[in-house]
């Protein structure tokens, strides 16, 4: 009795590890969506330069500098690749809607995605991290490092919390995510917070790909993509362009990923996310979340 | 009697390129004619082939290897047709399944539930190992006739058969889109709004629309497995899905004959970029020797490993992508009017 507790309690445990990793990506990708209006599928590759770069730039690969400047400088690369991105491949085609806009996005996963194939190779790759006993707390053990991942997604998502209510920034974003002509009008200038908006999305996604790289090494440059589901799911569970939405909708998702894999077949872990997610498309399109922001 | 080198790879292309022809022109029903974006073609892809490996392969004890537990062994040339035609069906009935779930939903909202349900039944297929082999694959699927014709009369034969296959289904979807039950699937495309003002059912029309790409894909599939003489999931992947996106793309959209051709255009190119390597060996190989240190200084800043060229193949097809959508939205075939309706604003 104690024993199956203890084990639901674990899988709850790593469930909520594996939320932080998506919590981070989902709010990154929701809060894009939000002033683009397309689904971007080119999201997950943000996961996986923030995770190479992290390797190249840390002690496995070119040994410069230590795993957590390392992490920081590929942050802000990965922000920086995403105003790149969106400056040469979906800013000149803005205005044609939203579809053309969603077909772009494949073309640039596949550019990103062999890009980094191309010059990396395919191999598996590892970062820099240590490893560590679980610290038992009453039947349930996390490494350091988890704890560490769901800390480092804590902080991210109150400042993210802080960005949008406390800031201007936050406040314009917020206003050209809910009417973007009317925001114009009031007098903000709304290319330069969609090319922020992008930065912090990117840069989120980076984030989120060095802790999936920290959380399940080795990773290939393809994980992005192939998580890019999970990560959707959270951001539709929240209802897409909601970041508290997509916080909430990422513990769902992560709670089901862990319990599925624990209790039915551990084969399946991604599957769960996309049949959760498959399940809210069918019930309830605009996410478990309504409202604004 | 087996094909010299070129003409057995010229053979293999033509071939190749007709099953990629089939799965574009499934497509096209699909997102060209009823404005449906599906992301998850290759599932109907694989469900065609794994039906006819399933019917066709040899019990499980005559293979090494087999973890699976069903296979019916329908004879050969006889169950062949069969085989396809359960293939089609397998497609059809998964297309069905997918469609029915989600064909109602917003276009970029199903765009997200077919790629997620692909991934769902790529799952299936590498983990339950009793009916798909799992990752070792069935490789055992017997190949129609080859004793009789031989290695190279097979070849040609088969190519004779798929590029027949092709035209068939070429000419169905010409009649069918000129029929009134094409210009409903267009209506929809244009205006859900009027189609069913005027009284239709858009959900079951799109679900139609659905299933009919999706049979065709499965054909395509059991044509591929036979082809083949084995399947495996690593042929299976997402990445399939979006090639056949991108000749239909650069075929034009609504074209069945640009489809076609963008799917030659396709497989033409990725199978010729096998050859870069064979060819710069070449040209290394007759340059006069003042001239031989040129290209390795060009190219020697390259990164040397086996994933380098084949992910070249998939930066352009990348950036295909991109160039068509921005430059020329209707593609080398298509027609510009049927573009500015699928939700492009002028």
């Amino acid at each position: 009795m104690a024993s199956a507790l203890s084990q639901f309690l674990q899988a709850v445990a790593f469930g909520l590890v594996e939320a932080s990793v998506i919590s981070v990506g989902a709010v990154g990708l929701t809060l894009s969506y939000g002033v683009t209006r397309f689904i971007n599928f080119a999201y997950g590759e943000f996961l996986a330069y923030g995770a190479f770069l992290a390797f190249f730039l840390s002690g496995a690969g070119a040994g410069v500098v230590g795993l957590p400047v390392a992490a920081v400088v590929a942050v802000l690369l990965v922000g920086a690749l995403g105003v790149a991105v969106s400056r040469v491949f979906f800013r000149p085609i803005s205005d044609r809607g939203a579809l053309p806009l969603l077909i772009t996005s494949i073309g640039v996963a596949f550019i990103l995605r062999y890009l980094l194939i191309a010059g990396a190779s395919a191999e598996a790759r590892q970062l820099p991290v240590p490893l560590m006993r679980p610290v038992e707390v009453a039947g349930v053990g996390l490494t350091p490092l988890e704890l560490g991942v769901v800390a480092v997604s804590v902080v991210t998502m109150l400042a993210i919390h802080l960005l949008l209510q406390r800031t201007m920034l936050g406040k314009t974003m917020r206003a050209t995510s809910g009417n973007r002509s009317l925001a114009e009008v009031a007098g903000i200038d709304t290319d330069a917070v969609i090319r922020k908006t992008w930065f912090i999305s990117a840069a989120a996604g980076g984030l989120a790909g060095i802790l999936y790289g920290v959380l399940f090494a080795p990773f290939r440059p393809t994980f992005g993509f192939g998580y890019l589901i999970v990560v959707f799911a959270a951001t539709l569970l929240g209802g897409i362009g909601r970041p508290y939405g997509a916080m909430l909708g990422a513990v769902l998702i992560g709670l089901m990923i862990s319990l599925g894999s624990t209790y039915l077949s551990a084969s399946y872990d991604q599957a769960y996310a996309f049949i959760a997610l498959v399940g809210v498309l069918l019930l309830r399109p605009e996410g478990i979340r309504g409202g604004e922001f | 009697m087996a094909l010299p080198g070129i003409a057995s790879f010229l053979v293999t292309i033509g071939t190749l390129a007709c099953i990629w022809g089939l799965l574009a022109l499934g497509l096209n029903v699909h997102y060209g004619y009823t404005g449906l974006l599906n992301f998850g073609h290759v599932a109907f892809f694989a469900a065609g082939a794994y039906a006819s490996a399933v019917l066709t392969m040899p019990p499980p004890e005559q293979v090494s290897q087999a973890n699976y537990v069903i296979g019916l062994d329908l004879p050969m040339p006889l169950g062949f047709p069969v085989s396809l035609a359960v293939a089609a069906l397998a497609g059809g009935l998964l297309a069905l399944l997918i469609g029915s779930t989600s064909v109602r939903l917003g276009s970029h909202y199903l765009a997200i539930a077919t790629f997620a349900l692909a991934g769902i039944f790529e799952d299936v297929l590498v983990n339950e190992t009793w009916l798909t082999n799992g990752t070792f694959g069935m490789n055992s699927v017997p190949k129609p006739m080859r004793e009789t014709l031989g290695a190279g009369g097979w070849q040609v034969a088969y190519l004779a058969f798929s590029a027949l296959c092709l035209l068939g289904v070429y000419l169905l979807l010409d009649r069918l889109i000129d029929a009134p039950f094409g210009r409903l699937l267009r209506g929809v495309r244009e205006s859900e709004d009027a189609a069913r003002m005027l009284g239709k059912d858009t959900n079951l029309v799109k679900l139609k629309s659905f299933a009919i790409g999706g049979a065709i894909a499965g054909f395509a599939g059991g044509l591929y497995a036979h082809f083949l003489g084995s399947v495996v999931t690593e042929q299976f992947v997402a990445g399939v899905t979006f090639v056949v996106w991108a000749a239909i793309l650069l075929g034009g959209v609504a074209s069945s004959s640009g489809a076609i051709v963008g799917a030659f255009l396709l497989i033409a190119f990725q199978q010729s970029t096998r050859f870069i390597l064979t060819i710069y060996g070449w040209i290394q190989s007759v340059l006069p020797e003042p001239l031989s240190g040129v290209l390795p200084a060009i190219f020697a800043p390259l990164p040397d490993h086996p994933s380098f060229v084949p992910s070249v193949r998939f930066i352009v097809i990348g950036c295909l992508f991109v160039l068509v959508i921005r430059y020329r939205p209707e593609g080398l075939f298509g027609d510009p009017n049927e573009v500015t309706v699928m939700g492009e604003e002028e």
